[in-house]
């Protein structure tokens, strides 16, 4: 099984201009990418629609982390995903060049609110996507009740096509 | 030396990229055979071939790689492109589809590229929809003659680059309702379309072109939304008007909200994939297949108290 996920050029670049504004007291800043979906044999494939911002008064004071997202983050995200019918991703930036990671802090978190999705749109695979300058990785839930799967492929779709693969 | 020596100038990793990129090409006749041709000559890897036709005899003034031969065979188009490729590439990755493209749409999702040589309005906005939905670039050729009066005549033509979230053939005016309607009323009274090898050349080494800008470009920022006019009689290619007009229009006609399967659900999916490897693995714990000789030979070998 692969599983790529498609971003238009447009929308990546939306998605880096709003992760690069400063926040009050926040290091980073949060988003979240809604996805269309589509298999090709046993093959998955995401494709991103649009992006949104969290809030500023979303966050949380917390200076131990990057950020911290409050529960009206998460649950506007969750609201998204009910009303839309659609896979949503948490993202947010690293910076620097090459493929990023996410951190120890970043696991425990998605493994928290990822698999709450699937209360509300459990008929979508939802995730977590970090970004570098250049680069992308993911983490996608096929299942609530399971681990996540790494996102095997990405297509920056745009003139040209920038294609990274994990393998 | 290799054979991509000539055009190293195309990047260093350029031979991967083209190698790795899987193209989808609907419609092999006039335009779509050149494609095949220079898409293997330039190393593109993958492709998913789709046509649902055979070489008839009106199809030789210009279906390249096709000989006489194949009229006698019924070869079909998917077929002599395949032939056509695998003899300009070791181990190219080919899936020939002879259908319709309809019935092609789980091998064509997965393509980095889509291009449209078809003849109806109507298919081709079917296929720019489809590949929108999956975020795919779609490159569209299309030739046409037209009688002028007085036994003279225009060869006209054009070449769109179709990108996600970037101006549409609707954007373009190519697709418009009063020619889809137009056509729709023609259907079946419309005889053979006049075609010819050299215009179809001309457009379809412009789309290989555009495919090898998107895949490997060797120039800064290669535009991401190309619409081209062809003159056949002038012999020019030159951007229409609107290219430079919808340059930074975002198409109304094919929103973000669209991409994707509308009835895609996930658990029908994990279900798809378990099956799938279930069934592999009774395939690979089946026991090893036995000669008829073998099997033979054992009874003989039994009864006898061998």
């Amino acid at each position: 099984m692969t599983i790529q996920f498609k971003i238009t050029r447009h929308l990546l670049e939306e998605v880096r201009r709003d992760l690069a504004r400063p926040h009050r007291y926040a290091h980073e800043r949060v988003g979240f990418i809604s996805s269309g979906l589509s298999s090709a044999e046993e093959n998955l494939l995401v494709l991103a629609r649009t992006y949104r911002a969290v809030a500023d008064g979303d966050y949380l004071h917390d200076p131990s982390v990057g950020a911290m997202i409050g529960p009206d983050a998460i649950r506007k995200a969750l609201q998204w995903a009910l009303s839309e019918g659609v896979a949503v991703f948490h993202v947010h930036t690293h910076g620097g060049i090459g493929r990023p990671g996410f951190s120890n802090i970043d696991l425990r978190e998605q493994a928290k609110f990822v698999p709450n999705f699937f209360q509300i749109a459990p008929q979508c695979p939802h995730g977590a996507l970090v970004l570098s300058n250049n680069s992308v990785h993911g983490h996608i839930w096929l299942d609530g009740d399971k681990s996540f799967e790494i996102v095997t492929g990405f297509v920056e779709v745009g003139a040209p096509l920038n294609i990274w693969s994990t393998s | 030396m290799n054979r991509f020596d000539r055009q190293s100038f195309l990047g260093m990793d350029s031979e991967f990229k083209l190698g790795a990129a899987t193209l989808g090409l609907v419609g092999l006749g006039g335009g779509g055979s050149h494609i095949v041709q220079q898409s293997g000559h330039l190393g593109i890897g993958g492709y998913v071939l789709v046509d649902p036709d055979h070489s008839t005899e009106t199809n030789t003034n210009r279906l390249v790689g096709g000989t006489l031969a194949d009229l006698e065979s019924l070869t079909a188009k998917v077929a002599i492109a395949e032939r056509l490729i695998r003899g300009l590439q070791e181990r190219p990755r080919i899936t020939p589809v002879r259908d319709t493209w309809h019935n092609a749409t789980a091998k064509l999702k997965r393509c980095e590229i889509i291009v449209g040589a078809v003849d109806s309005f109507k298919e081709r906005e079917e296929l720019e929809r489809f590949a929108r939905r999956h975020l795919i670039p779609y490159i569209d050729i299309g030739m046409d003659i037209h009688e002028l009066g007085g036994k003279k005549y225009l060869i006209g033509g054009q070449v769109i680059l179709s990108m996600p979230g970037k101006p549409c053939l609707r954007c373009c005016g190519l697709i418009t309702e009063e020619r889809l309607a137009m056509e729709a009323n023609k259907y079946g009274a419309a005889g053979s379309r006049p075609q010819v090898v050299w215009s179809n050349g001309v457009l379809a080494s412009t789309v290989v072109g555009l495919i090898t800008q998107l895949l490997t470009p060797w120039f800064n920022n290669p535009p991401d939304f190309v619409y081209l006019d062809y003159d056949g009689n002038r012999g020019t290619l030159t951007p229409n008007d609107r290219m430079e007009l919808l340059r930074n229009k975002i198409c109304p006609h094919h929103p973000p909200e669209e991409t994707g399967d509308p009835l895609f659900d996930v658990r029908e999916f994990n279900r798809h994939v378990a099956d799938l490897a279930l069934n592999k693995s009774k395939f690979s714990s089946a026991p090893p297949a036995t000669s008829l000789w073998k099997t033979i030979w054992a009874g003989i070998a039994r009864a006898l108290g061998l």
